[in-house]
């Protein structure tokens, strides 16, 4: 293999840095460090692939439940030295685990090839992020993906709107339109037999640019069983519950704040994996609709049925979102 | 009633879907009692090879190995489910075993494809006991044959 590391001088790689870095954050000596170990790239290392440098900056972060945000070590911010862009340059980290959800353990695996798969199946769509797989100096997948500026689809429920009512009659419709894109966006990877396989909140980002939400972080796989497509479509739902409740109600919450409502609730009411997360939206907020109230309640405990595909789901939400607009 | 040219009455197919499951088992000792040893009955021992995605796996070799050690040991379950019917009193030539490669289908699209080329009257499962919100977020086979069968009947044993 090439040593793709001794393309450029240090003169060239500093003075390609301070095109896109203020003089202040310049590093002295640029370190031109070998792409086969993610743990020894550091911020201000330089990683050349596929001949082009790229300026490491932080490690990528995720958070969730309250839990302070973990460092994603194979993930890090970098600067494509020849463009200017922002890149997050995914190492291959392979992990295979099982995972729990209540009293439910399914394997799960990290995989940069599905990732990777994905990334050449959605090519070109303004609902995916967009990258390419490339091979590091191990000849493993290192993939590549555009920066997203924006927010996520949590940042902007909550941030729309002053307080429920408001949100649901003057934001609601247009979020859960643009949501419903993002639904059918999974449809097409479904129908070309792939999963998401982790589909959250803070997955789904608002393209500044395009205006267009985007799904990122495909490298999770889950063990599915009868039902291929269901883990996918837990996600779907708790994603809906929670832009139409402009966030998570919570039975703690209620207890607290709306103890009258917390009352009149039932098991039946609250999210059939999640039962600390209320489902049944219209006993909180009685503008709700029944139609509407009804799709959110395919993923409650009380549900006698569920959503096996995203197509059902569209349709219904279709029909909802037709009422809710008034047509 | 015209059972065709030489007036034969045709056997009722069965077709018993398992895996390695007790709850596939039981559905197996519940056709050998149930109708072992009365006449006109045929049955097919089904099972479905669905190995995980390529991506559970380091590479194709790892897959191959885990793909024919299921075999072996599908192969082993249906041979003695089919001693185990025959037993009861079904004729040798009336049980047979087949084995199913399926990476595509559901697993109970699956069974209903092989229903429907094998014209079996029948299909026969075990029902796994599963919480709601297992069933909801990975399925239930046997609630999806009762909701997708279409011309044949459907015993679900518990």
């Amino acid at each position: 293999m090439a040593d793709e590391n001794n393309t450029f001088t240090q003169d060239e790689l500093l003075s390609m840095v301070r095109q896109w870095v203020p003089e202040e954050r310049v590093p002295r000596r640029i370190r031109v460090k070998d792409t086969s170990d993610f743990f020894r790239v550091d911020y201000d290392d330089v990683v050349v692939l596929e001949g082009i440098p790229y300026l490491v900056r932080n490690n990528e972060r995720e958070g969730r439940f309250g839990i302070p945000d973990a460092q994603k070590f194979w993930v890090k911010r970098a600067i494509d030295l020849i463009t200017g862009k922002v890149k997050i340059l995914k190492w291959s980290f392979r992990e295979q685990f099982r995972s729990r959800i209540g009293d439910m353990v399914f394997e799960c695996v990290r995989s940069p090839q599905k990732e990777a798969r994905i990334l050449e199946i959605v090519r070109g769509r303004p609902d995916f992020m967009q990258g390419e797989s490339v091979k590091d100096s191990a000849d493993n997948d290192l993939r590549i993906v555009d920066y997203i500026r924006g927010k996520t689809i949590e940042e902007v429920t909550l941030s729309s709107g002053k307080g429920h009512e408001d949100f649901f009659f003057n934001h609601y419709p247009s979020l859960l339109s643009d949501f419903m894109a993002s639904i059918r966006a999974i449809r097409f990877l479904h129908e070309n037999a792939e999963k998401h396989g982790d589909i959250r909140r803070d997955h789904l980002i608002r393209d500044k640019t395009t205006g267009t939400y985007r799904w990122i972080d495909f490298d999770y796989n889950y063990r599915h069983g009868a039902s291929r497509f269901g883990y996918d479509l837990f996600g779907l739902g708790n994603t809906l519950i929670f832009i139409t409740g402009r966030g998570d109600v919570t039975t703690h919450s209620l207890f607290i704040d709306k103890p009258g409502i917390f009352d009149k609730l039932a098991e039946e009411d609250l999210n059939i994996v999640f039962n600390n997360r209320v489902a049944n939206l219209k006993k909180v907020y009685p503008y709700v609709p029944d139609f509407l109230n009804r799709i959110l309640m395919h993923f409650s405990i009380g549900a006698q049925v569920y959503y096996e595909d995203t197509r059902e789901l569209l349709e219904d939400l279709g029909e909802a979102l037709e009422r809710l607009r008034g047509k | 009633m015209n059972n065709g040219p030489n007036n034969k009455p045709h056997d009722k197919h069965l077709l018993i879907a398992v895996d390695k499951s007790e709850e596939a088992k039981r559905a197996v000792l519940y056709v050998a009692d149930f109708i072992g040893g009365f006449p006109g009955f045929r049955v097919t021992l089904m099972s479905i090879v669905q190995a995980p995605e390529a991506d559970f796996f380091e590479n194709e070799k790892e897959r191959a190995e885990w793909l024919e050690r299921e075999r072996q040991d599908i192969r082993h379950n249906l041979e003695t489910y089919r001693e185990i019917l025959v037993q009861s009193g079904f004729p040798e030539e009336k049980v047979d075993i087949r084995m199913c490669r399926n990476d595509r289908k559901s697993l109970s699209d699956a069974i209903l494809s092989f229903q429907c080329d094998m014209s079996c009257c029948t299909v026969v499962v075990g029902r796994q006991h599963k919480s709601k919100a297992e069933e909801f977020l990975f399925g239930s086979v046997s609630s999806q044959l009762i909701h997708g069968a279409k011309n044949c009947a459907v015993w679900v044993v518990e």
